[in-house]
């Protein structure tokens, strides 16, 4: 039973491995069931594994006698794997209409597949050197999404995403070596590894450690001063693979630092450190400049881009914090703007898709062709912005009250009050789209006007994760309270 | 006396007189008897590690009529047993990867000439393995620069000829240092064997004399063994000599010959110097800073280079610096370390040589990276090869490139006043590596239009391909499974001293 | 000091002699005279080496008139070496001067420079 976590590992991406060295198929649909019949297969195979071996461990081999590689099913992992999942389901469904118009769908769905399966991987891992492996190989097979097309700022942005993550690996990779000496041991376990012993007369030493990991996997987070690497590969990717870069590979980033600080640290280590203090500058100044720039940019799915900057920062905002409540916020947070990005990133994808328009300011009048899409674009992004009844809004709610009744000197109302203007940029920056959407102003030709909704392989996936986002925002109250559950036992 | 005490004596020799018997067979038998002479020494230091892993002790083995302070001497350990081993499997794989363009590109009178350098080759590369006599080892690291010397112009234009040239003087002012080395300590200790050298130096240093003649021997030895091995400042002949010469030799150059003389310099430092004289003196900070620049500069060249052969061979001198790096930080862990990267920078580099050259074959011979561009569909294993030996490079986890890596690191994190240089010299030369093999791994990988060149199906290269597999499974092995190695490696050390 | 470099002049000589050949290995362009450089190298470690092995009063240890005393002979071993190492060093002489030819033949010049300029005009 216990090897049952295996599966929804290995399945997607020996099936990925499949599809990458067969030869090419003349046949789309059977490439496309394929696929899709992989995908939900996966999904089940992790929703067994999560149902039935939960809390188990599982040792697969050691890599040194210092090092196995172990997989460990805990509640942290079990909601990142769970919203992999969906995330995953849905824009894979997305892509078989999006894909239509690009080459080498075959190889395309090959990586996704893998990339799926690494990630299943990321959240059962149970110790930072299996985490670490795959967090290698997810960049490695993340990184062919990115360079799909082939076009040579795709290369180039491929070829940065593949350095910033790399040197964020090596950073974390780095603490690895001095955590092997100081730590118990090198498994996730609830209040952190550090023997106390061996650390007294270290501590700076692996304070400046601590910080060094919290960069390394704050990279692949797009925390400032490493974000840069976002706003360029997103543009170039497919959609679908965009949706699922900003909701779920970023989030292996998120998860390598929950994992740092939390399950390897411990957060009684880190609290009240300057570690704690750089960290939780470092996110505010990421959650106001991200808002910033999508402010200030004018291609869609860039302004996205640096969205997804943003608000991940809030999701570390809450971490860095280390209160009860602001982390039950930042867990949430994870979920919820896991689904409105997908969602987002998949509007702007079918608005490219049949229109081929980028920019915002082309989209003048968009509701009127696709309202369905646009109806879903708005909700959710009334949920980024955090207007109840959406999800967004409980997430920044825990994140505001967890901050206020933090009680750190200066932060606990500096920090609600960037989160506040943060939400009021997001505003600006995701709503034009809605109002110039359906409102095209008294000039606009009604005689051009054509019906374009995309068919059901694109909207339904959309309606299904905004469906989701919404649902998160009435009932709170099944994932706060399974959230806080665990969450108060590492904080 | 056992019987398998004999082994090592028996593969040295057995090699040597197969070489010379190759000059008189007929091509195709010659090439026989090398890949059979390969194997069997290969068997044979098997068959020894087995055995010796069992009793759990080195021996000597006394050759010639004359006992200990006077004759010579072969000493075999489990370290000995697991280098000659691993030295005939790379051999092996290198001559059989490396086989169809050895008739390709030499003329067919001199395949003779070929098998008998590489026979003399593995012949002194076992002598230097196994050896307890230093003049002795003087007397192979001559042979083996002539073997390696013979192996870079057997296809001879003019630039295979100045590169042995230029490979000859700088390995000859190496073997000069070396020689004078070994007659100074001749001078001071009045003995050739290393163990009784050593007990007269550890006589030296309590007595406290000789100080200083010491102090310049152990420097004449490391430097002149650091230069036939290319380290750092050392490196000017390398790139021509492993870029231009057939791709077998090149394989065996980088991770055979290079890695005898630091196996040899590692011998020295144990067993004749002591591991703690030689961590006393100041010369194992030089190492230490030569590699570290070795490890950077190694691969700011690479970046720079158009050419992906010599882009390999600047790795080259990368991944040597790494081994000195281990060497010089003077701890056992860094020792084993630098032991554990000699066995997988050898499985890596040979495996990333022999892949090359099946990339640049459908490529039109061209080994510019313009051309490179796509070469991975056309020639779909060594792509495939070429992108594990890469990885392994930069040190993704599953590979052998990891592993080392990993010791290295967590030697440094034990030697306080060297961890930061160390391991921030790691991470930049971890990220300069990713920049140019991942760059070359991209270029492979771009899809192109419509080649202009032809690919090759596994068909017309069969013995190529398996060739590959094996050297892949070579590096995931030592990937995956590393701890006995590792483990081996500690107890050979250990009996080192 | 200036009495023990006296008394073991030889050993002396022996290390100038070296680094000359080593510098001339080294520095020189002409390959023959890179050659020369080496050769003198290696005949200052085998007069090191026979420097070493020589005791004053001696006489070579070679049995002629029967066997005499062990007292009677200079030490050996460091003449078996030099013996061993001149055999090495012409070998690798023999090695270095077909180079030569063969460079020699190919571009008419020993200037290794000029040769590697050459080489890449040729751009092989």
């Amino acid at each position: 039973m216990i090897y049952l976590m295996l599966l929804p590992i290995l399945f997607p991406i020996l099936m990925g491995i499949s599809l990458l060295v067969r030869k090419e198929m003349k046949n789309r649909p059977a490439l496309l069931i394929t696929t899709g019949v992989s995908l939900i297969i996966t999904a089940l195979l992790g929703l067994l594994a999560i149902i039935l071996a939960r809390g188990e461990m599982l040792l697969l081999f050691n890599l040194t006698a210092t090092l196995p590689i172990i997989f460990k099913i805990d509640n942290m992992g079990m909601v990142f794997a769970g919203m992999t999942m969906i995330v995953f389901v849905c824009a894979g469904f997305f892509s078989f209409e999006y894909m239509k118009h690009e080459q080498k769908e075959k190889r395309y769905y090959g990586y996704y597949l893998i990339v799926f399966g690494i990630l299943m991987a990321l959240c059962f891992a149970g110790n930072i050197i299996t985490f670490y492996l795959f967090f290698e190989i997810l960049t490695l097979s993340s990184m062919p999404l990115v360079l799909h097309n082939g076009s040579r700022e795709a290369v180039m942005a491929g070829l940065k995403y593949l350095f910033y993550s790399l040197c964020g690996a090596y950073m974390a990779l780095f603490g690895l070596y001095f955590l092997n000496k100081y730590g118990n041991t090198l498994s996730f376990s609830e209040g952190g590894v550090i023997n106390a012993e061996l650390a007294a007369g270290n501590i700076q030493l692996l304070l400046a450690v601590a910080f060094v990991m919290i960069l390394g996997f704050s990279v692949k987070a797009g925390m400032f001063p490493m974000h840069a690497w976002l706003p360029a590969a997103h543009p170039v990717a497919p959609a679908p693979a965009s949706a699922v870069l900003s909701a779920v590979i970023v989030k292996a980033g998120v998860l390598g630092i929950v994992r740092v600080v939390y399950y390897l640290f411990g957060a009684s280590f880190l609290r009240g450190t300057w570690v704690q203090t750089a960290w939780m500058i470092l996110t505010l100044i990421t959650v106001f400049m991200g808002s910033m720039l999508a402010y200030r940019e004018p291609v869609l799915k860039k302004r996205l881009a640096y969205s997804t900057v943003s608000q991940v920062s809030y999701i570390l905002f809450g971490l860095s914090v280390m209160d009860a409540g602001s982390v039950t916020g930042g867990v949430l947070h994870v979920i919820c703007h896991a689904f409105i990005k997908a969602a987002l990133f998949l509007c702007a994808g079918a608005i490219i898709y049949k229109t081929g328009k980028t920019r915002v300011d082309e989209l003048r009048g968009i509701g009127k062709e696709m309202p369905l899409l646009l109806w879903c674009y708005t909700i959710v992004s009334l949920g980024l912005i955090g207007i109840p009844p959406t999800g967004g809004f409980v997430s920044k709610w825990y994140l505001a009250v967890g901050a206020l009744e933090s009680g750190m000197p200066g932060f606990s109302w500096v920090g609600p009050v960037v989160l506040l203007i943060s939400a009021l940029l997001t505003a600006g920056y995701l709503l034009p789209v809605t109002i110039h959407g359906f409102f095209p102003g008294a000039d606009y030709d009604y005689q051009k006007l054509q019906k374009k909704e995309p068919n059901s392989f694109m909207t339904v996936p959309v309606l299904i994760l905004t469906v989701l986002s919404v649902l998160v925002g009435l009932f709170p109250n099944v994932l706060i309270n399974f959230i806080q559950q665990f969450v108060t036992k590492i904080v | 006396m056992d019987f398998i005490q004999n082994f090592p004596f028996f593969s040295i020799i057995l090699s040597m007189f197969s070489g010379t018997v190759c000059s008189v067979l007929p091509r195709k038998a010659a090439r026989w008897v090398n890949t059979i002479v390969v194997s069997v020494a290969g068997i044979l230091s098997l068959i020894l590690l087995i055995y010796l892993i069992g009793t759990g002790e080195s021996y000597t083995y006394m050759m010639g009529h004359f006992p200990a302070p006077w004759g010579n001497e072969i000493r075999a350990g489990i370290l000995e047993a697991l280098m000659a081993l691993f030295f005939c499997i790379i051999m092996l794989l290198s001559m059989l990867g490396g086989r169809k363009k050895l008739d390709d590109e030499v003329v067919e009178s001199k395949h003779n000439l070929y098998y008998i350098l590489v026979n003399l080759l593995l012949s002194s590369l076992l002598a230097l393995v196994y050896t307890n006599d230093l003049f002795t080892a003087y007397v192979f690291v001559e042979i083996n620069t002539i073997a390696a010397c013979g192996l870079i112009m057997i296809r001879q234009n003019g630039r295979t000829i100045e590169a042995a040239v230029r490979y000859m003087i700088m390995s000859l002012l190496g073997s000069g240092m070396l020689l004078l080395g070994i007659c100074m300590l001749y001078d001071l200790t009045g003995h050739l064997l290393m163990s009784n050298i050593k007990e007269s130096v550890e006589l030296i240093m309590a007595e406290g004399t000789y100080h200083v003649p010491l102090l310049i021997t152990i420097a004449l030895m490391s430097v002149g063994l650091a230069i036939k091995s290319a380290l750092f400042p050392f490196h000017a002949w390398l790139p021509d000599a492993y870029g231009y010469s057939i791709v077998s030799s090149a394989a065996m150059l980088s991770s055979l010959v290079s890695k005898g003389y630091i196996f040899l310099l590692m011998k020295i430092i144990y067993r004749v110097i002591g591991f703690d004289v030689f961590d006393g003196s100041r010369i194992i900070d030089v190492l230490f800073v030569f590699g570290l620049m070795g490890m950077i500069f190694g691969s700011l060249n690479a970046i720079e280079e158009n050419d992906i052969r010599r882009m390999i061979a600047f790795s080259s001198v990368a991944q040597i610096g790494y081994i000195y790096m281990g060497i010089g930080m003077g701890t056992q862990a860094g020792m084993t370390a630098s032991v554990f990267h000699i066995l997988s920078h050898a499985a890596t580099k040979s495996l990333l040589f022999i892949a090359a050259i099946g990339l640049t074959d459908v490529s039109g011979g061209s080994r510019k990276f313009i051309d490179l561009t796509g070469a991975a569909y056309r020639n779909k294993w060594a792509g495939v090869a070429f992108m594990v030996g890469s990885l392994s490079m930069v040190g993704v986890p599953m590979f052998s490139g990891f592993i080392s890596k990993l010791l290295f690191a967590q030697a440094a994190v034990q030697n306080h006043g060297k961890m930061l240089p160390a391991l921030i010299v790691l991470a930049i030369s971890t990220i300069l590596n990713a920049i140019y093999f991942m760059k070359t791994v991209i270029r492979i990988y771009t899809p192109v239009e419509e080649s202009k060149y032809e690919s090759i199906t596994f068909k017309n290269m069969k013995l190529y391909a398996v060739t590959l597999v094996c050297f892949i499974i070579l590096n995931v092995v030592l990937g995956i499974s590393s701890q006995p190695i590792v483990d081996l490696i500690e107890q050979g050390l250990a009996m080192f001293a | 000091m200036g009495t023990n470099l006296f008394s073991n002049y030889g050993e002396a000589v022996a290390m100038i002699l070296f680094v000359i050949g080593f510098t001339n290995l080294l520095l020189q362009k002409n390959l023959i005279k890179k050659i020369i450089g080496l050769n003198i190298m290696d005949s200052a470690v085998y007069l090191f080496l026979a420097e070493k092995g020589y005791i004053n009063g001696r006489t070579v240890p070679i049995v002629v008139n029967g066997v005499q005393d062990v007292e009677a002979y200079i030490n050996p071993i460091p003449s078996g070496l030099v013996l061993t190492g001149i055999v090495v060093s012409v070998s690798v002489s023999a090695l270095m001067l077909s180079l030569t030819i063969r460079l020699y033949r190919r571009y008419h010049t020993l200037d290794l420079d000029e040769i590697s300029i050459r080489l890449k005009k040729e751009g092989l």
